[in-house]
């Protein structure tokens, strides 16, 4: 129970970051965190309901997690290239 | 909760702060690291050793490393410079999830575990194994990440490919009569 509520904090903490930062590198560091906590409440319902099947998707979203980093820091990458920035304000045009 | 349970807890909520508020990058990316190392620990703690083991060896070994990897390519380190065009979007923000706070600490607390609950075994690899590789539980599904996995490689590599050099035969008949002329 107390651990839902931590993880509950952490994912609003996550979405904070999300919307208050500039930089798309911190705005991914802050999706990873938003992962992890609920990752942490997926485990803390697999110990309470003690079922496995909790922890199996959990390693399913750290996978996940880590094909998603790949790709968003080859775009971030790829952006940086042309624009010279990552900042989120500043890139608003789709034409590239 | 005992002691070093909420020493945990004191432990992520303060590293998620730092990770959301620091104005360097590179902080944050060791403030994350700090978390994940904890949340390890807190799996530890709720049976399930597998998946702080992998926790531990692809977050806080791979996927932020890589993150430290890019912040350092790009010279990234200052995250608050440039002009912000969305000024005062901090209150919102506060606001924002605070409230998304709220109405999930309301929706998990209305959770009820049931009487008599299963059997763990500790959430080692000899648990979860049988779950990861029987085809009537979750073995497609497996294949299917690690096929995803490779897309996702193959996609970075080609994202980050730098623009081709244009080879001397396909450029244009006069540019190369200039060339030879010279």
């Amino acid at each position: 129970m107390s651990w839902l509520v931590v993880s509950a904090l952490l994912f609003a903490i996550g979405a904070y970051g999300v919307l208050s930062r500039r930089t798309a590198i911190l705005v991914f560091l802050s999706i990873e965190l938003m992962l992890n906590a609920a990752n942490l409440a997926l485990i803390a319902f697999a110990r309470q309901w003690g079922s496995l099947e909790a922890q199996v998707v959990t390693l399913f979203v750290i996978a996940i997690a880590a094909a998603e980093v790949a790709v968003g820091l080859g775009l971030i990458v790829a952006i940086f290239r042309r624009r010279e920035t990552t900042g989120v304000d500043e890139l608003r045009g789709l034409r590239g | 909760m005992s002691f070093a349970e909420l020493l945990a807890a004191a432990l992520l909520i303060l590293s998620a702060l730092v990770v959301v508020r620091t104005s360097n990058a590179v902080h944050a990316a060791l403030a994350l690291i700090a978390n994940f190392l904890v949340i390890a620990a807190v799996y530890v703690g709720l049976e399930a050793r597998f998946v702080a083991m992998t926790q531990v060896i692809v977050y806080a070994g791979a996927i932020v490393v890589l993150f430290l990897f890019v912040i350092m390519l790009l010279s990234a380190a200052q995250a608050n410079v440039g002009k912000d065009l969305l000024p005062g979007l901090q209150i919102p923000a506060i606001l924002g999830s605070v409230a998304l706070a709220g109405v999930l600490v309301y929706a998990l607390g209305r959770f009820s575990a049931p009487a008599n609950p299963g059997v763990l075994n500790g959430g080692l690899p000899q648990a979860l194994g049988p779950l990861l590789y029987t085809p009537e539980k979750w073995l497609y599904a497996l294949l299917l990440v690690g096929f995803l996995l490779l897309v996702a490689t193959i996609a970075a590599v080609v994202l980050v490919e730098p623009e081709r050099i244009v080879p001397e035969a396909s450029k244009p008949a006069s540019e190369e009569k200039e060339l030879v002329g010279r």
